[in-house]
């Protein structure tokens, strides 16, 4: 049992560490948290429905597309936005985020809302989706693919901000926006680029995860919740704290389901959280205040 | 005599004019000689849209075949739809224009209950006709109220069939994976009392939320638990993730689904792993799959005057209801008034095209649906496997 609880709970939290990744890089760089986040997932994951399921693209090359697609959308949402309102009160941000959610939301049904006689639409495996061994337990292939996924997107961002000159820009606007403004980096464009690479990892999850459940307009919103615990757990504006929360928050579900209540599944993490909070405010890897530009 | 002539002809156009009047006056709300107007009232836009719209769909199409055959009586029926939004506030000012504004004849329809319940009230003070088609709470019709019926399985019905069903099927240690959320918890209450009325205890009770991302905890649970049978009341979404995580740990159990997964065939195409709802049973309101060669005609008039519309239960729910209200009115007769169009319909028993069983209503009986149908796959094909007449 165990085993299985573990296995699961890895893949899971494999995904809220990618949403997760994915709010903090918008609240480093900004300092606003995305409360679309989760409808530029879902809106991702309808992209790469509409070139694999509709249009009959190859998987892979789906996920490319709709990380593509999840970046223009990040940036575009950024010049339609949140740029028109870069030097508004954090609360105005927080409603054009809520409301550009509910847009997302809007379009989504609009399109692809009941395009199977319900609200939902199934997004076939990658594989073939029957589980296979590994060791004691049995997997789903599609879970092996959310891990390995994960790991490489992991990676890559990780090879970007630290090996690339404009993931270097990103880091310097998120450790001091004016410092980076006057030694010459054009900030808003920063802005712009870290919304729209937090769109596409999004967009990338959501790939991943869809043959797992079933795709619809609202899917969005309880993995934002997960999300958001992950990065308060792990420390929000740590991107090492996002990687460890999300895992946690998966672990911490998976085992609180199987060992007390399946009731308690959903709240779990939020119970460790409130503790962790209690001991620990700034989270496991707390991290400074951000500044605001 | 010039003064008088005229006296006489304008006395006698007032006469004429104050007889039509009164004529008028005695005309049944929302009939004419050529028309009857009968008003939707439900959900229209919105992330709830296709409950009501599609629904409606299947009722316009009845309607439409009636109108194309003489309509009722010589009347065509026309249909007016008002958009409750699936909420209470809505829904009262919807009925109201509806009766007030459009002045129709009856309603037919409601599809969110809560919606539904608001507006209620206005339609008893009024006294219109309510013929309700997808709306579950059961206080809708109960206690009877003469001029409201149902032609949808109640709530509660759904949970004791399962119940019902699983005992039917000799299962033993039946355990539960349930939402409780509001719409969980209107079936999972009345589960309970049928479990407690057959004198079972379930094995397991475990909870789902309507939009997991894994259940192999539940799955576990209910495997250590030993249950031969899982009574299932989650929406698709949530079900398919619990089908695809038992079926990953290689537990197989007999599994009786609620009327969200009803469309078997869609459900498993959903599922996506072949062989993971071989042992899935799932109950549905609605007598026969959307692609049974039994409701083709249906399927074929629906999508050929709704480009948009795939043919689905939620049509059928329409058809059937709208094959009733048809019934009734010809069984109301000629001289069309509200009273007897509630005393046909409180007498009347019609076997539609769609569902698994008659819908009957009695004076002392406006839930007139009970007649819960069994799906399953039978060689990959989705076929009706049984019915159950549900009783409390």
């Amino acid at each position: 049992m165990l085993a299985y609880l573990l296995m699961s709970g890895i893949a899971t939290g494999a995904l809220y560490a990618m949403m997760a990744i994915g709010l903090v890089l918008v609240y480093r760089s900004t300092g606003h948290i995305n409360f679309s986040h989760g409808e530029l997932f879902m809106f991702g994951g309808f992209i790469a429905y509409t070139f694999f399921v509709i249009l009959g693209v190859p998987y892979f090359l789906s996920l490319i597309l709709a990380v593509i697609g999840g970046f223009v959308l990040g940036i575009l949402s950024d010049r339609a936005v949140y740029r028109p309102l870069i030097k508004a009160p954090p609360l105005t941000m927080v409603l054009a985020t809520v409301g550009f959610s509910f847009f997302l939301k809007g379009i989504a049904r609009y399109f692809w809302g009941s395009m199977e006689g319900g609200d939902y639409v199934a997004f076939p495996a990658a594989m073939d989706p029957s589980p296979i061994p590994i060791g004691s337990i049995m997997v789903f292939p599609q879970q092996l693919l959310i891990l390995a996924g994960a790991i490489v997107f992991v990676v890559g961002f990780t090879i970007f901000f630290r090996m690339t000159r404009a993931g270097k820009m990103m880091q310097a606007t998120s450790e001091n926006p004016t410092a980076a403004y006057l030694s010459g980096i054009r900030v808003e464009r920063v802005y712009t680029l870290t919304w729209g690479a937090g769109s596409a990892i999004a967009a990338a999850a959501a790939v991943l995860m869809a043959p797992m459940t079933l795709l619809s307009p609202d899917v969005g919103f309880q993995l934002l919740l997960k999300a958001f615990a992950a990065t308060v757990l792990g420390g929000l504006g740590s991107m090492p704290g996002a990687i460890v929360g999300g895992l946690l928050v998966g672990i911490l579900e998976s085992l609180g389901g199987g060992y007390v209540h399946s009731g308690v599944q959903d709240v779990s993490a939020f119970i460790v959280i409130i503790i962790v909070l209690i001991l620990r405010p700034a989270g496991i890897f707390g991290v400074r205040n951000i500044r605001d530009t | 005599m010039k003064a008088r002539r005229h006296f006489l002809s304008t006395m006698s156009a007032a006469l004429i004019a104050s007889m039509c009047v009164v004529g008028a006056a005695n005309a049944e709300v929302g009939v004419t000689d050529k028309e009857i107007k009968i008003g939707a009232l439900g959900v229209l836009t919105g992330p709830l849209a296709k409950y009501g719209n599609t629904v409606y769909d299947g009722i316009e199409t009845v309607y439409e075949e009636a109108n194309k055959s003489g309509g009722i009586h010589g009347r065509q029926l026309v249909y007016v739809r008002e958009d409750d939004r699936c909420q209470a506030a809505e829904a009262v000012g919807a009925a109201k224009k509806l009766i007030h504004q459009h002045k129709v004849f009856m309603i037919h329809g409601g599809a969110c209950s809560n919606a539904s319940l608001a507006a209620k009230p206005e339609i008893v003070a009024t006294k219109v006709p309510w013929v309700i088609t997808a709306s579950t709470a059961p206080s809708l019709t109960y206690p009877v109220t003469p001029h409201i019926f149902t032609t949808m399985l109640a709530g509660w019905m759904e949970s004791y069939a399962q119940v019902q069903y699983a005992v039917e099927k000799g299962m033993k240690r039946v355990a539960i994976i349930a939402q409780h959320d509001n719409w969980g918890r209107s079936r999972y209450d009345p589960l309970m009392e049928a479990f407690k009325l057959h004198g079972i205890e379930p094995v397991a009770n475990e909870e789902i939320v309507p939009d997991p991302a894994d259940a192999t905890a539940i799955a576990l649970r209910i495997q250590a638990a030993k249950a031969d049978a899982v009574i299932l009341i989650a929406f698709p979404k949530a079900a398919v993730v619990a089908v695809r995580d038992m079926y990953k740990i290689g537990y197989k159990p007999f599994m009786i689904g609620g009327s969200t997964v009803g469309d078997v065939g869609l459900f498993t195409k959903n599922v996506g792993i072949p062989g993971a709802t071989d042992n899935l049973h799932a109950v549905s309101t609605i007598g026969y799959a959307a692609d049974d060669p039994a409701v083709a005609k249906w399927k074929k008039l629906v999508e050929a005057k709704y480009s948009g519309d795939t043919f689905n239960i939620y049509h059928m729910f329409g058809i059937a209801s709208g094959q009733f209200v048809v019934e009734a009115l010809r069984r109301a007769g000629k001289d069309l008034t509200r009273d007897a169009f509630n005393k046909a319909a409180s007498n009347l028993s019609v076997n539609t095209d769609v569902y698994g069983g008659p819908i009957t209503c009695t004076p002392t009986n406006h839930q007139c649906h009970n007649t819960a149908a069994w799906f399953g796959l039978v060689n990959g094909t989705t076929k009706r496997l049984a019915t159950t007449i549900v009783t409390r």
